[in-house]
């Protein structure tokens, strides 16, 4: 059984301190929109997929690093990457985010070593590609998804900080600590917190 | 398996993200291949990215959807292939994109075969070795971190089995000993400089050495 995720702006965890937006986007099933290009090679659903994804890839990738115009470029062929694996999206390993999150490192890696030839890119593919150890213990991606996103909005600002910067950023603890201007100590403890919590909202689904 | 002989989140973390070194990945990528649970913790950080990608603030892209659209590529009826593990490389799949050595043995029921990383800073190899052989010791300048595919060996800071990730950087000399019934059979990534001391770590060094 499939429980598909409805990505919502207003359910959003507001990353920056910034305002709020509504986004005017209705409810999108992301889920089925990739199964359709799957089935029929939708170009109606690889529109609203590009509208409300691609412009999330590139300020995740800018957020990494990247240059403005390599993020652009980056986002469209993550997007390009999304039509034409439609097919190896599997809903019971990992929500829609999730795997789109994971196409757009793997450009942005074979992106950043292209000229040392790195097979990384293809190594990870791989992994993402493998079969679940015990098939009862498959469940639904999206469901991973939406909890690990409600345990961002349960951390406290200081914790969701550290795990932006470890984890959406890519920095190692010890740049995190520069960053913020706080001992080793406090970034791994606040960083061991946040995954416990994190883990532990997903505990029953192990 | 052991519970606790796997990588942190913090190593876990900078593979996923891509920075580390390719071949130090790539023995994480054999762990996690070979190790469920590390497979779930892994599964979870990229949850998190999908997390963040959910909710950051958008940047306007430069081009409009419904004009790529247009042009998009025809769709093959079958899905892409995935590579399957290269013959002879122990099952695991992600040795797939590299080309591999020949099996050289350095004696004393030591195997050896080099797994060409042209884009790392570090040696990889897998090492063969048979039951109750002793490793000679040594010490690193750099990291040593190897994931055991079958079979164990045990040193100075445990017992490491198929499926464990052992992780040792220029704190630790050690000493391992083979498991003396099941062998082993493992794939390690090299940093820095090793000194080996024996006879076999003088067979070892042209094999290991920057």
């Amino acid at each position: 059984m499939m429980v598909a995720l409805a990505i919502h702006s207003e359910m959003s965890v507001p990353l920056s301190r910034g305002p709020r937006r509504r986004a005017g986007a209705a409810l999108m099933d992301a889920n089925a929109l990739i199964q359709s290009i799957a089935q029929s090679s939708d170009r109606q659903a690889f529109v609203k997929l590009f509208d409300h994804f691609a412009p999330r890839v590139k300020a995740l990738l800018m957020r990494q690093g990247t240059p403005a115009d390599l993020a652009e470029e980056l986002a469209q062929e993550t997007l390009l990457m999304v039509w034409r694996k439609a097919a190896l999206f599997d809903p019971t390993r990992a929500g829609a985010s999730t795997w789109i999150a994971a196409i757009a490192r793997n450009l942005r890696i074979d992106a950043a070593r292209r000229e040392k030839r790195s097979r990384l890119p293809d190594v990870l593919d791989i992994l993402q590609g493998e079969e679940p150890e015990q098939p009862d213990q498959v469940f639904d991606g999206s469901e991973r998804d939406s909890r690990v996103r409600a345990a961002l909005t349960s951390l406290s600002p200081d914790q969701l900080r550290v795990v932006q910067l470890a984890f959406m950023e890519g920095l190692s603890h010890q740049d995190v600590a520069k960053r913020l201007s706080i001992p080793l100590g406090t970034v791994k403890s606040r960083l061991r917190l946040a995954m416990a919590r994190m883990r532990g909202s997903l505990e029953d689904l192990r | 398996m052991s519970m606790s002989h796997r990588p942190s989140d913090e190593t876990l973390a900078a593979f996923a993200a891509g920075r580390l070194d390719e071949g130090l990945a790539l023995v994480v990528a054999a762990h996690v291949e070979i190790n469920p649970q590390t497979r779930r913790d892994l599964a979870d950080i990229d949850a998190l990215s999908g997390a963040f990608l959910d909710s950051i603030e958008p940047e306007p892209m430069g081009i409009d959807a419904r004009s790529l659209s247009i042009a998009l590529p025809q769709r093959s009826a079958e899905p892409p292939q995935r590579p399957s593990a290269p013959p002879d490389a122990a099952g695991l799949a992600v040795l797939a994109p590299y080309t591999l050595g020949r099996w050289q043995s350095v004696g004393r029921g030591v195997a050896l075969r080099r797994v060409e990383v042209p884009s790392s800073d570090s040696r990889v190899f897998m090492l063969r070795a048979q039951p109750g052989t002793r490793l000679p010791a040594h010490r690193h300048t750099g990291a040593e971190w190897t994931t055991i595919i079958s079979g164990a060996y045990q040193h100075e800071y445990g017992r490491y089995a198929a499926g464990d990730f052992d992780e040792a950087d220029d704190r630790h000399a050690h000493t391992p000993v083979v498991d003396p019934y099941e062998g082993c059979t493992c794939i390690v990534a090299l940093t820095g400089n090793v000194r080996f001391e024996g006879m076999i770590g003088r067979l070892l060094q042209p094999f290991v050495r920057l």
